[in-house]
């Protein structure tokens, strides 16, 4: 014991990025620690402190304000200040004490010579928010959380049999062939007695044979990968889990008592959970009563909180039970007709929202409306309202409550021709008057889930071509879709919200999700596209004058990290047998997540800048 | 004492450099006649420019001559900045059997009492990283009573050396407001919580060392006494 700093040890490796660093670096990143304090109102870095360096506050809290003297940041016990290192990234902002402080600097090159053995810390400090964010989402992509499910299911349950091989001696172009023939991207290469010797997959084509210039006419052996992992029949799915992304592979050959009986690959793990999906859906379409509806739905929360721990990316489970949504949605319309008749004219029952836009989670609310074929007559009515109601008090009955904004087929107002409804478009776009621009938001996201598809077609085809136009609409429509903005970032277990206030949870869905989401909605209506799924949204809009190629890929991550912070903290509510809602607590998350969750704000804010300067 | 012999008044402190240069002479070759040939700094230096050694013992008695030391912690401080890169705590070997109020204290026990440095190997590191600076310490008494023993038994003198007591320079600062005040306010956590500084894990000689530093530093800063002569603080 040569050495007693365990206090200012522990405290060091508390703090992001230094989470889960070895001991012996820690040890290394204090030694260079110099201690100093200041007291409130003095401006950073302290006079004596002559090196470009890094400064953890210790205890106190520290302001950073803008050319314009306005507050952009504040930052508390355990955050790092890093504008004195990065003047590149920081030119514009001053740093003051905002309460006594007491601080560790870090001297820049020291830490980072400290740090040389983890580059991954090095790049957090130095990349992008941007950046930063990118490769948070893709780890998200890549890390597989386990849940009980794959630990209780075995191989054999999963995997794929007979596995496809090939001979040895077949050369590389026949090989080619009978993988695009069986359409497969991979095959299990094998000798004359059937052993396996290898695996060749897509990548070995293009890696080894054409890269490395190996001629088509050379037998498989010379491209495919030998002594390859495989995975006896008797381990579970997680087993293989395991294996495959230990060794980051996406193609496991299983055995049975040492000979080769079939392939499993990682997507028939990632489809494993989204079967449960479709078993559900199947169970819907037997259902006979609402009761026996409404019993179902209880297993959608369920089904939520196990693609959530699966790793499930939270597009896929916006999809899913949106999907489940619809299903219910459409066998309740089913049991409505066998009650009511067959329906006396064409109509279109449609949804509107995050289940229009495939973003559904469990226990939202219902947003529904009815385009009925303009040849409908006044004695048709109370049939279109008793179907109206009748579906959704059972989609109520099923969990999904009434909509409290009133935004459902069984008010009159959203029950309504299809010349109706282009007039309502119409109106809305030539008076964008703030009541039309709410229901803009809300009807510019409709999609067909049981009906004539032509109907919605028709009428989102003619509002798409007036919104191209109507340059003064979309202005009016940024302007209100600006109003949510994501907070300036954190202070102590605090939000900062730009006005100065601190609030104790941060509501993912108006101040990160939505912004986004509007975003997405401006982008397609100027850009005149069809899709209403935020990233399909974004994507199609990538590259226009509405959002640069760069731009939409960060905004993409931003989402995919948002939507899956909130599946998770949905998951944990749900899982405690909670209401799932959007409001997350700092204490539920990391200081490392809190890092990611600021830069998406940043992306957000800088989209939502240019879009102000834009008009 | 020896504290009061040679240090109550600033007319003592150019008596403090002669005195150094006097037992210079005297003293036999080894750690201690090195640690007195390097001079003190300056008295009129700036504080902010003068180097300290914050040091915290950690010892089975309050008075030398009943106890003996357990383990020492210091760290350097310049430039109004506590460097954690030279920061040193080393526990001293003991012949006596520690009691159980002790390991309760300082959660030391005799067998790791064992492992730790000689006497002599501790006072020797510790006379070499103070040499040239002040010592800082949170009262004064039981660092400078233990030191001089020890010398004392290993060389046969007894050092001189400047001090800066943190305890020394917050009375001076209540006693000049004239206002009644309790004592226990001048203890090292209280007047650390005057200041919002963080709480620290008292009873580990680094710790300690460090935690007085850091008032020191916010002493100096909230009465801005940065640029104040080393002789205002010298007890």
């Amino acid at each position: 014991m040569d050495n007693e700093l365990s206090e200012i040890y522990a405290f060091v490796g508390s703090i992001a990025p230094f989470e889960q660093l070895p001991e012996e670096t820690i040890v290394n990143i204090v030694s260079h620690i110099s201690i100093c304090y200041i007291t409130a109102g003095q401006a950073l870095p302290p006079q004596h402190i002559e090196t470009p360096s890094f400064f953890i506050v210790r205890k106190g809290a520290l302001n950073y304000v803008d050319q314009n003297g306005d507050l952009i940041g504040k930052y508390g016990e355990g955050d790092i200040c890093t504008v004195f290192c990065y003047p590149e990234k920081y030119a514009s902002i001053s740093v003051t004490a905002e309460e006594d402080c007491l601080l560790y600097a870090l001297d820049k090159q020291k830490l980072l010579g400290a740090l040389i053995t983890e580059p991954h810390i090095i790049s957090f400090f130095e990349q992008s928010a941007e950046e930063r964010l990118k490769n948070k989402v893709s780890s998200l992509q890549e890390e597989a959380v386990v849940n009980s499910t794959l630990t209780n299911t075995g191989v054999d349950q999963l995997y794929q049999s007979p596995a496809a091989t090939i001979n040895q001696h077949q050369s590389i172009a026949e090989t080619a062939q009978k993988m695009t023939e069986l359409g497969f991207s991979c095959l299990v290469v094998v000798d004359d007695e059937n052993q396996v010797k290898g695996i060749v997959t897509d990548k070995d084509f293009r890696r080894r044979c054409i890269t490395g210039g190996i001629s088509p006419a050379q037998p498989i052996s010379e491209i495919m990968t030998p002594d390859i992992s495989m995975l006896d029949i008797r381990h579970t799915a997680f087993d293989a889990l395991i294996a495959m992304t230990s060794r980051h592979i996406h193609h496991l050959p299983i055995t049975d008592q040492g000979k080769l009986a079939g392939m499993l690959t990682i997507t028939d793990l990632m489809h494993f959970e989204g079967q449960n999906a479709i078993n559900l859906t199947s169970l819907i379409h037997k259902a006979s009563s609402v009761d026996e509806l409404a019993e179902i739905s209880e297993l959608i929360p369920k089904l939520q909180v196990k693609m959530a721990r699966l790793g499930t990316p939270a597009e896929q489970v916006g999809k899913s039970i949106s999907a489940i949504t619809m299903a219910f949605t459409i066998r309740l319309i089913e049991i409505a007709e066998e009650l009511y008749g067959k329906a006396p004219v064409p109509y279109a029952w449609v949804a509107a929202g995050s289940q229009a836009r495939q973003e559904q989670m469990a226990q939202s609310d219902q947003d529904n409306a009815l385009i009925i074929d303009d040849s409908m007559q006044p004695e048709h009515a109370p049939w279109f309202e008793r179907l109206a109601r009748f579906v959704c008090d059972g989609l109520a009955q099923c969990g999904f409550i009434h909509c409290p904004g009133n935004v459902m087929a069984m008010n009159e107002q959203w029950r309504q021709t299809e010349s109706q409804w282009h007039q309502y478009f119409h109106d809305w776009i030539e008076k964008p008057s703030p009541k039309a621009l709410m229901h803009c938001s809300i009807f510019f996201d409709l999609t067909t889930v049981h009906g004539d598809k032509q109907l919605l077609n028709r009428v989102q085809g003619k509002m798409l071509a007036k919104t191209q136009k109507a340059s003064l609409f979309i202005a009016h429509l940024s302007k209100n879709a600006l109003q949510f903005t994501p907070p300036l970032g954190f202070f102590r277990d605090f939000v900062l919200i730009s006005n100065g206030k601190n609030k104790k949870t941060m509501d993912l869905k108006h101040n990160a999700i939505a912004p986004i989401v509007d975003l997405a909605r401006i982008y397609a209506l100027q850009e005149g596209i069809t899709s209403v799924n935020t990233i399909e949204r974004i994507r199609q809009a990538a590259g226009t004058r509405s959002i640069t190629k760069d731009s939409a890929a960060n905004l993409i991550d931003a989402f995919e990290f948002l939507t899956t912070l909130r599946l998770t903290h949905q998951a944990n509510q749900l899982q405690a047998g909670d209401k799932a809602d959007n409001f997350l607590s700092l204490k539920e998350i990391s200081r490392l997540e809190r890092e990611y969750l600021k830069d998406a704000f940043k992306v957000i804010k800088t989209l939502q800048d240019n879009r102000q300067s834009v008009y | 004492m020896l504290g009061t012999m040679f240090s109550n008044s600033l007319d003592n402190w150019f008596g403090l450099n002669a005195q150094r240069e006097r037992l210079l002479k005297k003293v036999p070759e080894g750690p201690l006649k090195t640690f007195l040939s390097v001079p003190f700094p300056e008295h009129k230096r700036p504080i902010s420019k003068v180097p300290m050694l914050a040091l915290d013992f950690e010892t089975s008695a309050l008075e030398a001559c009943e106890g003996h030391l357990l383990s020492m912690g210091y760290v350097s401080v310049e430039n109004l900045s506590i460097h954690l890169g030279s920061a040193e705590h080393f526990l001293v070997k003991s012949q006596q059997q520690l009691s159980n109020d002790n390991v309760a204290i300082h959660q030391i026990t005799s067998q790791e009492s064992l492992s730790g440095l000689t006497l002599e190997q501790a006072v020797e590191k510790l006379l070499a990283a103070l040499a040239g600076k002040v010592m800082l310490v949170h009262y004064a008494k039981v660092e400078q009573t233990f030191l001089a023993k020890a010398c004392k038994t290993l060389y046969g003198y007894e050092p001189v050396y400047p001090i800066v007591d943190t305890l020394v320079v917050a009375k001076r600062r209540l006693d000049r407001r004239l206002l009644p005040y309790d004592p226990q306010d001048l203890r090292l956590t209280n007047l650390r919580d005057n200041y919002q500084l963080p709480s620290h894990y008292a009873h580990n000689a680094l710790n300690d060392a460090v935690a007085t530093a850091e008032l020191l530093l916010a002493e100096l800063a909230h009465h801005q006494q940065t640029a104040n002569p080393l002789k205002d603080f010298l007890r």
